[in-house]
């Protein structure tokens, strides 16, 4: 209902908007001619037909809009897969899809085979003359038993007989499966159905099981035919597969075949007793033809026109099975763009992009339910608040040697097993948070995990980049000494030193922080460095003639000079980190967005992923836009200098 | 505005077409399979036997998890994963991916793939409930994190209370060494003897065996490579279990196989003896009611995923 109504008005806003867009060109004054800024000005219909037109993309490719439409239409394709899965193997015999006969493509390439290895014989150094001329006759021994198969006259009348009654069983298919009532349920069997397919649920997210800490995988196509027409094609899939079955048990073996590829079996296994070690090569020669000849004997190998009546059989009944499937065709056709719905035995399943292109409602659905903080991802919510004793935090300020340097030595129990608290044992139990104050809530989870990190990864890069590359801008000692470290570990992916960081730093946040502050370092030095070497001479001049001492032209007007750079090279860090983010959460993770992704990829989670990518494309929106406000409000000059 | 609708339409129809054709399959069988995880058919893959023996040309490329195996079959790109682990798999099945079992490609020891305790924190198999609370490394969804489970079974540890950390082996093995985790489960031969370099198994070998841990690799296969050319893929396992019989006769061509997994002979041959490449009946009896169907009923995996018709009986 949902998807409907948002697909609906999604198509009716974006005809408005370009019709509105249409009518303003010809209404409009412009007095601007091409390549003036003001004529790029305003145009928000224009973002609604933009974002209108992703998730109209999203909704068409991942099927969302199939589902939300028609939703039985999953389950009805997944009975129609059923059929073709079952007519696929016996399609294959046959110069329906392919350009030829199974058993003319067989033929072939083991006639190329035996040619192959008569080759090989001839030519081989290591065989004498008369092993070349037993294994010749061998080969083309194996290659007389090919016409024993394709000889009408020799296939034998049972194999006839039931060839034919296959034909006969799948043309009663095709003129049943025209009939209205086929499959003649019984009223039992209809309330089994019944009950079987209001237990299975619907199409999408059906159950969620948090056992295992984890959201399984819950992409259902629900198996049960639900509608009647899916019912038609659930059973005459079962009736296909019970013939298909017999076709394959079925080999076109008359008496002579028989004989002669067991003489043949049995003239080369006594050929290869009788050979000693010498004669090894010849023995491998005639094992491979002995091969050749199982190929020859497992395969289905029939006469040119004996399964002609089969085959016309087959296409009649698929072209009664597409003339019957209706409208699920042109759904399946237009709804299901770039794959459909397909049946594997037991299972079916949306393969193409409806795979791995999650559908919005689906999505929305398990992030919220991920946003719930008792399920969350692997037992950790993505954002929430958690009450925390302000203890632990002086616990975490106060150094715990203070305890230490105190006179005196800590309690020990007494003969009564009792402990008794002395003073240095309560100065410890301060210092190490060991204590009861009032709780505060603190933000944690996944999201504030990597929001942390990507935060002090940048905070450390600023206290140390901006200063240092200010430095460098006004002092050539600084600029000399430091410009060939900079400039040599700069241009380093920072995803170089990733290898290191667990052997040098360790799993802890350390060294994810630890590699953001690389990225983050080396840009913003080169902003402070381009913003204090960039700041106008005159000003500083006149600064000077002013009276200013070199701490007051640094404070009041290089700074103040270079920040729109500094913050600009603040807007490129917070970009490079987030991109780095991902994989310092791949290296070794417990937390964090990349660590979510990273583990459902590997068991298939398409929404999951698809959530982290979201999740960060918002942060990183929202990092973005903050600056953008901060830059707006602190630095009015900018760009006027 | 006509240019534009038309635009759209032609990008859309585009799109469908590209990604339809790259699904659908060339005159080739394309296989999937490891370096470094040497088995006897890497000798007929050398020499081309499979090509000979299947009619078409066979296209080998070698991946480094089972995980992208089950990518790759599902876009179309491979047709048989060739010793696709066995956790793999059942994560690909679970999400329903039409994928078949069809064969068993060895089953080992977990010699290879081992939980290891570092001995700075006295942690053994005698106090292993210390775990708990501690922080340990796991590559999860690949074989060592079902050995890890099925190893915290043994020990009586509770999995849900220790602080698992993601990470692949050769990361795991530098954590345990630096200290940061107290156990780490890994695969692989530099990153077993880098940890154990610190640490102890925390169960042997023959623990492991005793408690039934075991490692399963398997040929999978799609289904529609399955349904389309049933012959082939008959002929394929042959030609495979050919290659078995030959490796347990002695008659392997070590050479061959060593250059075929990019591995020196005498690694590959320590590597080799911890495998056990099964007779088809084994095999079946295997997929059955042996090993390989109760791993797959302990890991809760769909049914109908697994077809003994194609072993050569």
């Amino acid at each position: 209902m949902f998807t409907q109504f948002i697909t609906i008005s999604i198509l009716v806003s974006i005809v408005g908007c370009i019709l509105y867009g249409r009518r303003l060109i010809k209404t409009e004054k412009v007095d601007a001619v091409f390549g003036n800024p003001e004529r790029a000005k305003g145009g928000t219909h224009w973002i609604i037909v933009g974002s209108g037109a992703i998730l109209l993309v999203w909704l068409y490719y991942s099927w969302d809009i199939a589902k939300g439409f028609y939703p039985k239409s999953a389950n009805e394709l997944c009975q129609v897969a059923k059929v073709n899965e079952s007519l696929l193997g016996l399609k294959y015999q046959f110069p329906i899809e392919e350009r030829e006969f199974k058993s003319t493509s067989i033929i072939k390439i083991e006639n190329k085979n035996l040619q192959l290895i008569t080759n090989e014989i001839q030519s081989s150094p290591d065989l004498n003359t008369q092993q070349k001329t037993i294994l010749v006759g061998f080969v083309s021994k194996t290659k007389q038993l090919i016409p024993l198969l394709t000889n009408d006259n020799l296939v034998e009348t049972d194999t006839k007989i039931k060839l034919k009654e296959m034909t006969e069983e799948l043309r009663l298919l095709t003129a049943n499966f025209k009939k209205k009532e086929y499959p003649y349920e019984t009223d039992e069997e209809r309330n089994e159905r019944q009950r079987a397919v209001s237990e299975q649920g619907n199409w999408g997210i059906t159950k969620v099981q948090s056992g295992t800490g984890s959201i399984e995988n819950t992409i259902e196509v629900p198996l049960v035919p639900a509608t009647s027409k899916g019912l038609k094609f659930d059973a005459a899939a079962k009736e296909l597969e019970i013939i298909s079955d017999k076709f394959f048990k079925l080999r076109n073996h008359n008496p002579q075949f028989k004989n002669s590829i067991k003489e043949l079996k049995d003239k080369i296994k006594e050929y290869r007793s009788g050979l000693d070690d010498t004669g090894e090569v010849a023995s491998t020669y005639a094992k491979d033809i002995v091969k050749i000849a199982r190929r020859i004997e497992y395969a289905s190998i029939y006469p040119p026109n004996a399964l002609n009546e089969m085959q016309n059989a087959i296409i009649e009944f698929d072209n009664v099975q597409k003339s019957e499937q209706g409208g699920l065709r042109l759904v399946d056709m237009f709804l299901f763009p770039a794959g459909t719905i397909i049946s594997s035995g037991t299972s079916c399943s949306e393969q193409g992009s409806g795979r791995w292109l999650p559908k919005p409602s689906d999505t929305l659905n398990k992030f919220i339910l991920m946003s719930k903080p008792s399920v969350g991802y692997k037992n950790i919510p993505l954002l929430w608040i958690d009450m925390m004793d302000v203890s632990k935090i002086v616990g975490f300020i106060l150094p715990d040697w203070i305890a230490d340097i105190l006179p005196g030595e800590y309690p020990i129990h007494t003969k009564d097993g009792v402990v008794e608290q002395n003073f240095k044992g309560k100065v410890l139990k301060v210092v190490t948070g060991d204590f009861k104050l009032f709780k505060i809530p603190v933000p944690y989870g996944h999201i504030w995990d990597s929001f942390l990190r990507v935060f002090l990864g940048l905070i450390f890069g600023i206290l140390i980049g901006v200063p240092l590359g200010l430095f460098m801008g006004l002092n050539r000692f600084a600029k000399g000494f430091f410009d060939p470290l900079i400039e040599l570990y700069r241009p380093v992916p920072p995803l170089a030193w990733a290898p290191l960081i667990i052997s040098v730093l360790g799993i802890d946040n350390t060294g994810k922080v630890f590699l953001l502050f690389m990225v983050s370092l080396s840009i913003m030095i080169i902003s402070a460095r381009a913003g204090a070497s960039g700041t106008q001479l005159s000003k500083i001049h006149a600064a000077h003639s002013l009276g200013a001492s070199k701490k007051q032209i640094l404070r009041y007007v290089i700074f103040p000079n270079s920040l729109p750079e500094i913050l600009t090279g603040i807007r490129v860090a917070v970009g490079m980190c987030w991109g780095t983010l991902v994989a310092a959460e791949f290296l070794a993770g417990t937390t964090g967005i990349g660590f979510v992704e990273n583990v459902a990829k590997k068991y298939f989670q398409y929404e999951v992923i698809w959530i982290t990518i979201f999740i960060m494309g918002m942060l990183g929106l929202l990092f973005d836009v903050t600056l953008r406000k901060i830059i707006d409000k602190t630095i009015p000059w900018r760009g006027k200098g | 505005m006509r240019k534009i609708l038309s635009f759209i339409l032609g990008s859309i129809l585009a799109l469908n077409l590209t990604i339809s054709v790259a699904n659908s399959a060339a005159k080739e069988v394309r296989v999937a399979y490891f370096l470094e995880w040497p088995s006897p058919n890497l000798e007929d893959m050398q020499k081309k036997n499979f090509a000979k023996a299947l009619g078409v040309p066979v296209k080998w490329t070698n991946f480094t998890n089972g995980g992208a195996m089950t990518d790759a079959m599902l876009a179309g790109d491979i047709d048989i994963s060739y010793s696709q682990g066995l956790v793999p798999f059942i994560n690909a099945v679970k999400s329903k991916a039409p994928i078949k079992l069809v064969d068993i490609a060895m089953e080992y020891g977990m010699g290879g793939t081992t939980c290891v305790t570092s001995n700075a924190s006295g942690i053994t198999k005698a106090n292993a409930t210390e775990l708990e609370g501690k922080k340990v490394a796991v590559p999860l969804g690949t074989m060592a994190e079902y050995v890890f489970d099925e190893s915290m079974k043994v020990v009586g540890a509770d999995r849900k209370k220790m602080d698992i950390i993601q990470m692949d082996p050769e990361e795991g093995a530098a954590a345990l060494v630096s200290g940061d985790v107290v156990m780490a489960c890994l695969f692989g031969g530099n990153s077993i003897k880098a940890a154990t370099a610190v640490g102890t198994r925390l169960l042997t070998v023959q623990e492991a065996r005793d408690a039934g841990i075991l490692g399963i690799d398997i040929t999978s296969v799609t289904t529609k490579f399955m349904k389309e050319n049933p012959g082939m893929l008959r002929t394929f396992i042959e030609v495979t279990h050919e290659a078995n019989d030959r490796y347990r006769a002695g008659k392997s061509d070590m050479n061959s196989m060593s250059k075929a997994s990019e591995m020196k002979v005498g690694d590959m041959k320590e590597t080799l003896s911890g495998f056990k490449f099964l007779t088809p009946s084994e095999t079946k009896q295997s997929m059955t009611k042996g090993n390989l169907d109760a791993f797959l009923k302990g890991m809760g995996t769909p049914r109908g995923n697994v077809d003994t018709s194609f072993l050569p009986l």
